[in-house]
């Protein structure tokens, strides 16, 4: 093979396990990339060079007596600096944690470790995950790899970047409001957000109770499914994670989907709409009714109240963890992120309550609305373009703030709705920068979004390329 | 410059006074001046909030709106 960064998660894996590849040089192709490359992109916080190499020398030794050591053996990985490693700074992207040690590991690494994952590091994000466009005032700005003047879209920006810009397979983000999906869309890959309650939350950095999600931004649908299928499913340490068998998702992709319903909200979601993306959604409707699915208009009454409620939850709940630091040093954060919390302080308890009580209420209304004879919705990930990082910096220009706030416009609802919502790229805007599509369907139906996402995978090649960086 | 909503300056004096938080900076002024359009929205859902007499579940929901074949399976 000339080029392992071209090999997606599960081409590295699928090829180390045949005995192909050693993970040796798929870990020392992802080196020099991130050697090469990185200085453009800054996706890249801490490179764990030489724990990586170590690991990839044992799995290649076990490999050598005929021994796989899990599905993602071979891979190489780095995920958003937020999931605690023991002994490990987590700096969560602040100035606040630069020197923060966690004496415990996530969930989520330890199932990743244990189905062979190489995890080489941790990346940029937005500080504290709070914000939408991928802008550090710490770590410095990360860069689109399509353009560098341009958002990567956040908080999983190092994540998105990274796995755009063939420096590793698989990453993890998180997603409290977009923060997988967004950085997916504006970099051009694949980026899945579960059910609420599916992944495990013990050991990752806490924005918001209600609506945190872990995941993974990858390649393709089939790495996604992949992934997903390692780190899904209960756990004794987050009381708050699903008891539901996890399917195996990876065996749910057919390539098929022929009679599959899919509904398209007649407003919200594309109101204000630039047109570039509009054609781009459009086209990517058109190419799944061209694969057998079935697509419809439908009128969704409940996003009004959805979108109105999806501004608060995390907001109060980010306020509510950042207080002390709020009083005590709101200097360490950057200008745009305590101004974001600032806000949260003044949202009344009782909106707060109602909000959560509404929750529950309003996910069955959107589901007889959306999902009562469909399987999928279907949006822009995105409304507009890609925005440059100098008209979304709040730092720079408080002026920012509206076009910054809109940026999650269209993820966040299904954070308050807790759906499985995943994004796939579906071409590119008129200067080069990647549209996505997004793809929700009932909770728990993961294996439905993964089915959909893979088809429509099969017959386009948006996944595909690569940025020149 | 637009003009600044009435409500910065009462609500900049309850947060100081409930949460013992000061404005951080000018965007943070900016940021409150923006929540006007979203006390609309809140004000245009009043009257179609309901509180129902039992605790409601968003948990009990997710299971509740599954697909109908995989909550079948699941019970």
């Amino acid at each position: 093979m000339s080029d392992l960064t071209t090999l997606s998660m599960t081409e590295a894996a699928d090829a180390f396990a045949r005995g192909e590849v050693a993970a040796e040089a798929l870990v020392r192709a992802s080196l020099a990339r991130i050697a090469a490359q990185d200085g453009k992109v800054n996706a890249v916080v801490r490179l764990d060079r030489e724990a990586a190499l170590e690991a990839a020398a044992v799995q290649d030794k076990a490999r050598a007596v005929g021994t796989v050591p899990g599905p993602l053996a071979g891979a190489p990985m780095m995920h958003k600096d937020m999931y605690y490693r023991a002994g490990k700074v987590s700096t969560c992207g602040s100035a606040i944690r630069k020197e923060f040690t966690p004496k415990a590991t996530a969930t989520v690494l330890q199932r990743l470790d244990a189905a062979g994952a190489i995890d080489m590091g941790t990346l940029n994000m937005a500080e504290f995950a709070q914000n939408p466009t991928g802008h550090n005032a710490h770590h410095g700005d990360c860069h689109n790899p399509w353009n560098l003047d341009y958002c990567t879209g956040g908080s999983s920006s190092g994540s998105g970047a990274g796995v755009a810009a063939r420096f590793f397979t698989a990453a993890l983000g998180s997603d409290t409001g977009g923060s997988i999906r967004l950085p997916a869309t504006l970099c051009g890959v694949t980026g899945l957000k579960a059910t609420q309650t599916r992944v495990s939350r013990a050991g990752v950095m806490p924005l918001s109770f209600s609506a945190d999600n872990v995941g993974p931004l990858v390649r393709t649908a089939r790495d996604a499914a992949r992934f997903l299928g390692v780190i899904a499913g209960r756990d004794p340490k987050d009381p708050t994670s699903a008891p539901e068998p996890v399917p195996d998702y990876e065996a749910a992709l057919t390539g098929d989907v022929q009679g599959m319903r899919i509904a398209v909200c007649e407003s919200y979601f594309l109101d204000g709409a630039d047109a570039p993306v509009v054609t781009a959604f459009e086209a990517a409707l058109a190419t799944l009714k061209s694969a057998g699915a079935e697509v419809t208009r439908v009128k969704a009454p409940s996003l009004r109240a959805v979108a109105a409620y999806t501004a608060l939850v995390s907001r109060v709940e980010g306020a509510a963890i950042h207080a002390h630091w709020m009083r005590e040093q709101p200097g360490d954060y950057a200008t745009h992120l305590s101004a974001r919390l600032f806000g949260g302080y003044a949202v009344p308890a009782h909106l707060y309550v109602e909000e959560l009580a509404r929750r529950g209420p309003l996910l069955r209304e959107f589901v007889a609305e959306t999902l009562t004879g469909f399987d999928l919705v279907a949006t822009p990930t995105l409304r507009t373009r890609v925005p440059t990082l100098a008209e979304t910096d709040i730092d720079a220009d408080p002026a920012n703030w509206s076009r910054f706030m809109a940026v999650s416009a269209n993820t966040r609802p299904f954070n308050y709705l807790g759906l499985p919502t995943i994004s796939v790229p579906c071409g590119f805007d008129d200067r080069g920068l990647p549209v996505g599509l997004q793809l929700a369907g009932r909770p728990f139906a993961e294996s439905t979004v993964l089915r959909a996402a893979d088809a429509y995978q099969q017959v386009t090649d948006w996944h595909r390329r690569a940025p020149a960086l | 410059m637009p003009t600044e909503p009435d409500l910065v300056v009462p609500t900049l004096e309850a947060i100081s006074r409930w949460s013992g938080v000061s404005l951080p900076n000018e965007a943070a002024r900016l940021g409150l001046a923006d929540y006007v359009a979203l006390l609309a929205e809140l004000e245009a859902l009043r009257g179609t909030v309901v509180f129902e007499d039992e605790p409601s579940s968003f948990e009990a929901a997710l299971r509740d709106c599954m697909e109908p074949a995989q909550k079948g399976a699941a019970q």
